[in-house]
């Protein structure tokens, strides 16, 4: 998996995480400790572009979690939590949504986000009404 | 059918993962029912490495086959003895602190795939075998 960020301008600053490859439980910790990074430097919204990641699995929705928490100014949960954190999400999607988007997931990805029921995260395949969502 | 054995890490994952779905492409088995079951090989090994091993060093056999219309994946491992098709099903309206941790994975193999079957395997060890329709 590779991960590349980048920054954008809407109404509010934007910064963009783009995933390349496969995001499973051998490299989603790298995944969080990146957007730990950006919190640190004061990322608070976040667009996730899917457009190259051929693959996610259950670490990737905690991931995915722990990811909307730390914009939102929390801690992420321990991974170990498993069901805790999934319906974690589902509690928390209203206001989640509001720091976390989604650009361009593929088939095969939003199958795995459709089947473990994150259908909440409000999902764009155009980068410039994804920043204008904000 | 094809057979391989691979070391219990979690850097391996892609690996299974690529291994399963070259073999299920080579059978002819349609691509949407290969990623449902690639999604299911890949949350049955994470959770052999990370809960079954839990960080001791093991091997994990997976073979691929045919059968009628259904692609079977079988994986074996010298891990603890764990069943995963004893976990209950989540019971969503307990509220989340009663609830038990862990059992993500379990509930999206079920998911993924249309039969889960497990026994101790003839060596000692678990198998679980997954099935999912796919021709």
């Amino acid at each position: 998996m590779n991960i590349s960020a980048s920054q954008a301008q809407g109404r509010v600053p934007v910064t963009i995480l783009s995933i390349q490859g496969d995001l499973d439980g051998s490299n989603y910790q790298d995944l969080i400790a990146k957007a730990q990074e950006l919190c640190q430097a004061g990322t608070r919204r976040l667009i996730l572009d899917m457009t190259d990641l051929r693959f996610m699995s259950s670490s990737g929705i905690v991931a995915l979690h722990s990811i909307a928490l730390l914009m939102r100014g929390d801690q992420p949960p321990d991974p170990a939590q498993g069901w805790a954190a999934f319906h974690a999400v589902a509690r928390d999607s209203a206001e989640l949504q509001q720091h976390v988007k989604l650009l361009n997931p593929q088939p095969r990805v939003d199958r795995a986000l459709e089947v473990a029921g994150l259908t909440f995260f409000e999902i764009h395949t155009d980068l410039a009404t994804a920043v204008a969502s904000f | 059918m094809s057979t391989a054995s691979f070391a219990a890490e979690l850097e391996n994952l892609a690996v299974i993962r690529r291994f399963a779905e070259e073999t299920a492409q080579s059978l002819q088995a349609n691509q949407a029912a290969i990623d449902d079951m690639l999604q299911a090989v890949d949350e049955a090994v994470t959770n052999i490495i990370v809960h079954g091993y839990a960080g001791r060093p093991g091997t994990i056999e997976v073979r691929v086959k045919r059968a009628g219309d259904s692609l079977i994946v079988r994986l074996r491992d010298q891990a603890p003895r764990f069943d995963p098709t004893t976990v209950p099903p989540p019971d969503l309206t307990l509220p989340l602190e009663k609830r038990r941790p862990g059992g993500l994975g379990v509930h999206l193999i079920r998911q993924f795939v249309d039969q889960v079957h497990y026994h101790t395997a003839p060596q000692g060890g678990n198998e679980l075998t997954l099935v999912k329709k796919a021709f």
